[in-house]
């Protein structure tokens, strides 16, 4: 019991408006979750759902379809946040972001090869719950490793050099894309396309399940490292001084993110900007230690993913705008605004 | 109790930064260490820490190697306080020095942590900052901002007789005279509670006003270690600065 409840210790450094924007945030989950489940090509009324029993194909739709994909989506939104918070926190940088430092990509590239070259090899299910995910991971941390040599060890005097070395990653990252591409067969080049523009069309249990346990238990095991971001604030030595062992923190943070990211990337492809925009809101509303800022992402993210995803469905429904798309298009304006207006850039 | 420092040695590249350095830090007394720019004082403080490894030689914390002490017991053991790196996220001061509270794992956060705070708060002379941002605050009170988290992290309870280090590199450094003299008294005061303190300071007549032991630096090796009337001489001051140092007992007693 004890255990469980020292869990929730990072509580203990939330202000009292922190908490209730942090209660405010996870009820908005739960309401964006109900909304994106209610609307789509098919609609059902939220008290519908609750009196009476939908007709077969309705069912199906909702059960089969709309609740994985909205879940995908909000776990998906969950994982981007998350991730770039705790990834800005450890590079001490407000640019950090899985896409920006060539995370996705990475984990795109990991996907597109086991698409092109070893789709023959497995089986379908085996496939898609392991093999794709897996090499979604490698592809992350291998990038994230990289970042880590060429800034040595994320030092505070990398910052630049570690946008610098995001685009660099990016473009090889497309390079390799551009060659799976080219000698990819036309049912490989469908799957690949898909990961450049990103959706949740593909959910189902099957493909998700192993997923959202997987973003859980990794999300559930960032958190407690949350003072420990606050103190790297400070600086590695100072932070090593207040007691943090810092080798085990980044790694912890490393393998966390790339952990989620691989498996949000080999579900949903690369959608961009929300693990750089998602942070930023959360530390606008309510502060910036990340005892608050780590979990409030993960819920904010959700939210806003779940609605991206609606939006994506109803726009010009019923066909859908991929919703990689949709975010890139509201993040980079808000990424150029966070540019014009930082002091510390 | 106290820290022994015995034959320290610490190489870059094959280039002794230190060499064969020995002093002892006792509880109750501030140990002062002077010396030119670039001659290892800081170094000095980084491998007390543990930030950095010795090369060569032993660092008893009350008879315990340093290498045995965990990360985060060092942290319960000594605070520091050094040339800060700038802060990116926009920290408010209150929750800077909340950093330096280690009583971690239960919810009984609030209850020593106020009165605490408070004092700290109080010592410091940052009362009416605590709701601010640190990034605003001016470079004079964010070094008072972090002397208080220093603080705060080598606190401990009335009925505690645990051994507590605080280390100081240049905690004077921007500071107007008024909270030089502040941050001083506020030194010695925790060393008569008993604390152990190493203080770097640039300022000769500040070591001389409230050291008990000063240890002179220059190239990485000791020129002395003893009690101010013995180190501080024109002989030693010369050999460490390169400049001929005239040594005037102060007519009013150094008070300012």
């Amino acid at each position: 019991m004890n255990v469980f409840l020292s869990y929730f210790n990072f509580l203990n450094y939330l202000s009292k408006f922190q908490k209730f924007i942090f209660y405010f945030l996870i009820i908005l989950f739960f309401i964006f979750f109900l909304v994106s489940i209610s609307l789509g090509s098919f609609n059902f009324f939220l008290f519908d759902l609750l009196t009476y029993q939908p007709d077969s194909l309705n069912k199906i739709v909702l059960y089969e379809i709309r609740i994985p994909r909205v879940l995908l989506a909000g776990f998906v939104g969950a994982s981007l946040g998350i991730s770039g918070a705790s990834l800005q926190g450890l590079f001490r940088n407000p640019l950090a972001d899985p896409g920006l430092i060539g995370v996705s990509a990475g984990a795109a590239l990991g996907a597109a090869l086991v698409i092109v070259l070893g789709s023959n090899f497995f089986s379908e299910y085996f496939f898609n719950t392991f093999a794709l995910p897996f090499s979604a991971i490698s592809g992350a941390a291998l990038v994230i490793t990289l970042l880590y040599f060429f800034t040595r060890g994320f030092g505070y005097e990398g910052i630049t050099y570690m946008l610098l070395i995001g685009i660099a990653i990016n473009a090889l990252a497309s390079v390799g894309i551009g060659i799976l591409t080219f000698i990819s067969s036309d049912s490989e080049l469908r799957g690949l396309t898909f990961w450049t523009m990103g959706s949740f069309g593909g959910a189902s249990w099957q493909i998700i399940m192993p997923a959202l346990v997987i973003i859980i238990f990794t999300i559930l095991w960032m958190i407690p490292s949350a003072r420990k971001l606050d103190l790297l604030q400070l600086g590695e030595p100072e932070a090593y001084r207040l007691g943090i062992d810092i080798q085990k923190l980044k790694f912890k943070v490393i393998i966390s993110s790339a952990i989620i990211v691989g498996v949000s990337v080999a579900l949903s492809g690369m959608i961009g900007f929300v693990g750089l925009v998602v942070p930023h809101l959360v530390r606008l509303i309510g502060g910036v230690n990340h005892s608050y800022l780590l979990p409030a992402s993960a819920f904010f993210g959700g939210s806003l993913m779940m609605s991206a995803d609606l939006l994506s469905r109803i726009l010009i429904s019923p066909a859908e705008v991929p919703v990689g798309l949709l975010t890139s298009a509201l993040g980079a304006p808000f990424f150029l605004w966070l540019i014009f207006n930082s002091r510390k850039i | 109790m106290s820290i022994n420092i015995s034959s320290l040695t610490y190489e870059v590249d094959n280039k002794k930064i230190l060499n064969e350095i020995s002093l002892k830090i006792e509880l109750g007394e501030i140990l002062c260490v002077l010396g030119p720019n670039g001659s290892g004082k800081s170094t000095l403080v980084n491998l007390i820490s543990g930030n950095f490894e010795a090369t060569k030689g032993d660092i008893f914390f009350d008879k315990v190697d340093l290498k045995k002490i965990s990360i985060e017991d060092r942290a319960f053991t000594r605070s520091v306080m050094t040339q800060s790196q700038p802060i990116v996220f926009d920290f408010t001061v209150r929750e800077i020095i909340e950093m330096g509270w280690l009583k971690r794992g239960n919810f009984n956060f609030s209850k020593d942590f106020k009165y605490v705070f408070n004092q700290v708060v109080d010592e410091a002379s940052i009362e009416n900052l605590t709701e601010k941002k640190f990034n605003v605050l001016s470079g004079g009170e964010q070094k008072r901002v972090h002397l208080a988290r220093t603080l705060i992290q080598a606190w401990r309870p009335s009925n505690s007789n645990d051994p507590k280090y605080i280390f100081l590199d240049e905690p004077t450094a921007n500071l107007d005279i008024n909270y030089e003299k502040k941050v001083m008294e506020i030194v010695r005061k925790k060393a008569d509670e008993g604390i152990g303190v190493l203080l770097i300071v640039h300022d000769i007549n500040l070591a001389c006003k409230y050291s008990d032991k000063i240890a002179v630096l220059k190239d990485g090796f000791l020129l002395g270690f003893g009690s101010p009337e013995n180190i501080l001489t024109e002989e030693i001051l010369s050999n460490a600065y390169d400049l001929p140092v005239k040594v005037i007992k102060n007519p009013l007693s150094f008070e300012y």
